[in-house]
Order: C-alpha cells, then sequence, then structure tokens
C-alpha cells in the first residue's frame, strides 16, 4: 500500500530532466537563504526571538486581537471576524456587492487559497483578477499553487509563452522571461486600471498600531490598493505582532528566509484608508483558535509562510508540490493538513525523511519535524497506519525480542544481495519498493568481533 | 455572521500557558561606512544610489540619468525639471503614464537598501505606478537596520507608508529574474 503522495511523486519523477530541475532550482534558492543569513552575525538570536515572540502573541492572542481590531477601527478601518471560511467568502463578498464591484484584483495571498475564495466570488458574478504574476499564469492555466511562495515553480517557460499566445497574444514561440514579463506588465495593468476594488492578504498585522504590513517584489499589491478605492484585507488571526518593535524581526527575517533577498522590494504599512477609501479587514479563525488549545500543535501557528522549510526539503523537492493532498505543501503543510482533517490527509506525513532541515531553516523556530513525527505514531489510533509496514514491524520486533532467531536472522540477510531485483523491490516489501535497499554487509559485526576480526583504532 | 466576542471567546476557551515576551536587545549589525553599504545594497538588489556631489544641480543629474523622460512628476519646490505637480490630480487612474516621478524619502536602511516613504503626495499611487522612481534622500539619514528605522518610525504618525528597495521585481517565470514588474522598472536614489 503506497500514499497518495508516494504515488503522485512518482508520476513526477517520470520526467527526469524536470525533476532534476525543480531539485536543484529550490536548493539554489535555500543557498541564497543561506548566502544572506550568513552576512548577519545575529541571525540565530533573529530566528530565536521571531519563535518567542510569536509563541507570546499566540499566548495572550484574545488580548492582541482586541488590541489591533480597536486600534484598527480607530484608523478608519471596518474590522469583521469570520469564523470559518464560508463566512469569510460571505463577508468578502457582502462588502463587494454593497460596493457594486464588478472587478477585484486580487494579490497573493494563501488564506483566500485556504478559503477557496475565488471559485466563491466567480460563481456569484465577480470577476476576479489575480495579479501576481505567478497566481495570474496558474489563474489562467486552471491550475493551483504548487509552492506558497513561487506558486508557479512546476511550470517551464515554454509552457508559459503558449499560454501567453493564448491569452495575451504574445509572439508566437517566445518565451523569454523577460519579453513574457513585459507583456504581463502590460496586460495587467490594464486590469488595474479598470478593477473597482482590491483584495490582499497581510504579511502582519502590527496590534499597537492597528495596521496591516503586506510584503511583495512586484508591486501588485500596491497597484492594486492605491488605485482603487476599496481595500479589503484578508488576514489570519495569527499574523499578529505586539508592536513595530517586534515587526523588526520579522522584515529582517521574511524575505531573507524566503528568496534569500535582504528585504521583499515593497514592504507596505496600511494604517489609514486614504481619503474617500474604505479599507476592510476580515480576521479569519477557520480552525486557528482550536490550534492555539493543541500543545503539540500549537507552534505551527508561529508560521510567516516564508516557504523555507519547502526548498530545503529533499522531499519535496524531488516531489514537487501537487505531491501532497493540501493545499500547502511541504513540512508546514503536512502539519497544518493534519490539522484540519487527519482522516482526509494522512498520505502526506510520510512525505519527510526526517532529516530536521526544516526546523533549523524556519525563521520562527517551528519544530516542524518533531510534529510530523508525532503524527506518524499517532497514525494507527487513526486507522491510516501503512497496513504492510505495520505488519513487518511487528516481524521486526518480534525478531529484536527475540536474540537467537535475531542472530539467525542476521546470518541469512547477506543473502538478500543475492536475491533478484524483483523480489526485494517487489510490493510484499513496502520499503524495498520506493526506495534503494542498503546492501546487507557479509558477515555480521557481531560474528566479527567474537572472531577477533574487530580492531581497536586508536582515535586522534 | 460571527461577533468579534465569538471569535475571541473560542481563543479564549483553547487555552495556552502565557509565554513572556522576550527583551528585543539584540547586538544587531551596524556598519562603519553605512552609506557606502547602503549604495552597495542598492546595486545589488538591481536599484542603483548616487552620492550627489558637493555643488552638483540635482535637477542636471537627474537630467542626465533619465535623458528619455517625458512626463516627469514631483511635488518637491526644488525639482525644477517636473512637467506636472502629480498632487494636481484628483484619481489615481490619471498618473498612468508617468516617465518618471521624483519623491523623498525619510529614512535609509544600510543593511537592506530600503527608503521609507511615508505618503508625502496626495495619491500614494504615484511611488508605483511611474515606469521610472527617483528617490531623494538625506545621506545622514542612513540608519544600520531595520530595528534602528522603526525606532524612529514608531514616534512619528502616518496612514500609508512604504519600504522601497530597488525596483519592482519577479522571479515567477522560471525563477529568472526580470526587473520591472508591475511598478517602477528603475529606482534610483540620489544621497543629497
Ligand atoms: S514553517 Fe517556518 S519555514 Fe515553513 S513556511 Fe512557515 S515560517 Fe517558513
Amino acid at each position: 500500500m503506497s500514499t497518495k503522495h508516494a504515488a503522485a511523486a512518482r508520476q513526477f519523477i517520470l520526467n527526469r530532466e524536470q525533476e532534476q530541475w525543480h531539485n536543484e532550482t529550490l536548493w539554489m534558492v535555500r543557498q541564497k537563504r543561506d548566502n544572506m543569513a550568513m552576512r548577519i552575525a545575529e541571525w540565530e538570536e533573529l530566528r530565536e526571538l521571531a519563535g518567542k515572540i510569536k509563541m507570546h502573541t499566540i499566548s495572550r492572542l484574545d488580548h492582541y486581537l482586541e488590541l489591533f481590531s480597536s486600534e484598527a477601527e480607530r484608523n478608519g478601518a471596518t474590522v469583521h471576524w469570520a469564523k470559518d471560511a464560508n463566512e469569510h467568502n460571505e463577508i468578502v463578498y457582502s462588502i463587494l456587492k454593497e460596493h457594486r464591484v464588478k472587478k477585484l484584483v486580487k494579490s497573493k495571498s494563501m488564506l483566500t487559497e485556504e478559503c477557496l475564495l475565488n471559485p466563491y466570488l466567480i460563481e456569484q458574478g465577480i470577476e476576479v483578477v489575480e495579479s501576481d504574476l505567478g497566481e495570474r499564469i496558474l489563474q489562467l492555466m486552471g491550475e493551483n499553487p504548487s509552492h506558497i511562495v513561487m506558486p508557479a515553480i512546476h511550470r517551464k517557460r515554454e509552457e508559459v509563452g503558449k499560454l501567453f499566445e493564448e491569452k495575451m497574444d504574445s509572439e508566437k514561440g517566445n518565451s523569454d522571461p523577460t519579453y513574457l514579463t513585459r507583456i504581463a506588465r502590460k496586460y495587467l495593468r490594464n486590469e488595474f486600471l479598470t478593477a473597482d476594488a482590491a483584495m490582499t492578504g497581510a504579511n502582519f498585522g502590527v496590534a499597537q498600531t492597528g495596521e496591516v504590513v503586506v510584503c511583495t517584489n512586484e508591486g501588485n499589491a500596491d497597484m492594486g490598493t492605491s488605485l482603487c478605492r476599496l481595500h479589503i484585507v484578508s488576514m489570519g488571526m495569527e499574523k499578529l505582532v505586539p508592536d513595530l518593535k517586534s515587526l523588526g524581526v520579522f522584515t529582517r527575517l521574511l524575505a531573507r528566509s524566503a528568496t534569500g533577498q535582504p528585504s521583499t522590494t515593497y514592504t507596505s504599512h496600511y494604517r489609514r484608508p486614504g481619503e474617500g477609501c474604505e479599507m476592510h479587514i476580515v480576521i479569519v479563525d477557520n480552525g486557528r483558535s482550536e490550534i492555539r488549545g493543541n500543545s503539540e500543535h500549537v507552534q505551527t501557528l508561529k508560521c510567516i509562510r516564508c516557504g523555507a522549510c519547502m526548498n530545503t526539503c529533499p522531499v519535496y523537492r524531488r516531489s514537487g508540490g501537487y505531491s501532497y493532498t493540501y493545499f500547502i505543501p511541504g513540512p508546514i503543510g503536512i502539519n497544518l493538513g493534519m490539522l484540519k482533517c487527519p482522516g482526509k490527509y494522512s498520505d502526506n506525513v510520510s512525505a519527510c525523511s526526517l532529516c530536521y532541515s526544516c526546523n533549523n531553516v524556519c525563521p520562527a523556530k517551528i519544530n516542524l519535524a518533531e510534529q510530523i513525527y508525532g503524527w506518524r505514531q499517532g497514525l494507527d489510533s487513526i486507522g491510516k497506519a501503512d497496513r504492510m509496514k505495520k505488519l513487518m514491524s511487528k516481524g521486526m520486533k518480534f525478531l529484536f525480542s527475540h536474540p537467537a532467531l535475531y542472530r539467525n536472522a542476521l546470518k541469512m540477510s547477506p543473502a538478500i544481495n543475492l536475491l533478484p531485483r524483483f523480489l526485494v523491490y517487489s510490493k510484499l516489501n513496502a520499503w524495498g519498493y520506493g526506495r534503494e535497499m542498503p546492501r546487507f554487509a557479509g558477515e555480521s559485526f557481531t560474528s566479527m568481533w567474537i572472531k577477533g576480526k574487530v580492531k581497536k583504532t586508536n582515535r586522534k | 455572521m460571527s461577533l468579534k466576542n465569538d471569535i475571541i471567546d473560542s481563543v479564549r476557551r483553547h487555552a495556552q500557558a502565557e509565554c513572556d515576551m522576550p527583551e528585543i536587545s539584540l547586538e544587531a549589525v551596524k556598519y562603519a561606512d553605512p552609506v557606502s553599504e547602503f549604495v552597495e545594497i542598492s546595486r545589488f538588489v538591481g536599484g542603483d544610489a548616487i552620492i550627489l556631489k558637493d555643488g552638483e544641480n540635482i535637477n542636471t543629474l537627474i537630467r542626465t540619468l533619465y535623458p528619455e523622460a517625458v512626463t516627469v512628476a514631483s511635488n518637491m519646490p526644488e525639482i525644477s525639471i517636473s512637467t506636472c505637480n502629480p498632487d494636481a490630480a484628483d484619481d489615481p487612474h490619471n498618473l498612468n503614464g508617468i516617465d518618471l516621478a521624483i519623491v523623498k524619502g525619510e529614512i535609509g536602511v544600510a543593511e537592506n537598501g530600503c527608503v521609507w516613504i511615508p505618503q508625502n503626495v496626495k495619491l500614494k499611487a504615484l511611488y508605483f505606478i511611474a515606469e521610472n522612481l527617483v528617490i531623494i534622500l538625506d545621506r545622514n539619514r542612513i540608519v544600520n537596520n531595520m530595528h534602528e528605522a522603526y525606532e524612529y518610525i514608531a514616534g512619528t504618525g502616518y496612514g500609508f507608508g512604504v519600504f522601497i528597495s530597488g525596483p519592482s521585481k519577479t522571479a515567477d517565470i522560471e525563477q529568472a529574474l526580470v526587473i520591472g514588474a508591475h511598478g517602477a522598472k528603475s529606482v534610483t536614489v540620489i544621497l543629497s
């Protein structure tokens, strides 16, 4: 029995060239992140602080939510509260309807993906235009993001060129990224100019000042919000930080961790709506308050959605975002999926080699790997353990607790080296299927020890 | 629809032991020469920073940098080459098509090339919609890092403010860096 992740990953690696490109490109982003981190002597201290500030904020979230919302209202924004995705979507639609909005431009927001806002609004007759280039490409292709920061990382330039030929009348056969970006700039400029409302996510909400901070490289969030009179912010309740002083810790970490840039191009602070303009902030729970009470997994609420855990993950790099069944892939997505619905998303917990690399890069110091390990231990209790591996584990447990049998089995193990591949890698060996088996040594350590073949070497 | 209290109640019901707010008192990066660091990093992020020489005319400098700019928008009195006052427009849509906007920055940050601009024009669209952007910044107002920048900012009032570090960019097609996504295609900081 293999998980949905393993099955999808098998499809992904069929295209060796693409797999290698994906792997190497994301690793390059990881290295850029390292270069940035190494330039900052206090990097580890920053991560430590970020984790602690977030934990503090979450532990007093009721207080900070009160503070943020009252300050935001004092600034002239309207604050809405949504307990789940449905409420979020209904609130957004009612604001749009009230303002007779026909076209909405959006900047990238994982929360609106989580709430499935776009299909909902489109069904209500609203034209929704994603304005982040990667998101726009996917929207035109009818696809979902495969990475939370680099949404179209699974698509090649030729595919984008073809798409633009069809949708934006670009030159035939031209897939030069600069050319295609220019075409998209012109095309989306027109969308910005004709939109009635703009929607953004929030990278941070500053409780003390009631302002929302949005970080982009393209400037798409700002184009939308400065041309439209109506700005709707969709913000998960965990996005709060106490004050501007703590915000400084996060703006130093975010872009360096995400893309290896010293800063995003634009770090916009929206405090008061402009003259004659309106700003609405929808604060979304959608399961977050419940996670707060879950001491084993509360740390997932510290996530600032930088994507670093994906870039570093050997499984993500070599299996692609679509191999995961939850809309957020990689280490953080494995955990968030399980928190959303363990019965539905348990296939992803196998997508981890427990290398702990994610723990070491996460700017908020989330214990991602321990959490994944914890989920695996609990799989049996939700009836999702791999039956074949369970059977083999039982067998191993029996062997390990019966020394004589174990020694005998070890004596036999070199024989596996001689077995034909089709037996070792058959579906009966759930571990051999999907990974290379180690070669067993010709003689066991115990037997070598007894025969005096093991020599002590002096370590210096 | 949920009320604020429903949501906050749900937060309270799912209790967490209180964790202390850490002291943010780290020894953050400082530079022997923040101005040259700022110049270097501005170039690294795809922009440029130029130190105005003693006695050099800022208008002449901008002209030589952007000889082809036809519509030049600035509300700064010292900018004589501006062809239109952006504050005269009532509708941000009318700012579309500006070749060059010249604006004032408040604080520069040496560690990442960011310039803090609290909204100092009538329509904030100007910062993003112009094809090219020149930011004029007093070179004595370059701080080392973001902590110092926020320390300054926390004491000021603004309705909207933005840190800009270099020109608008994207790498969404195969991670190939392209300068000029939706915002300015070039950003030059002039250090006066
Ligand atoms: S879990 Fe950490 S590394 Fe992964 S996206 Fe969130 S903040 Fe970034």
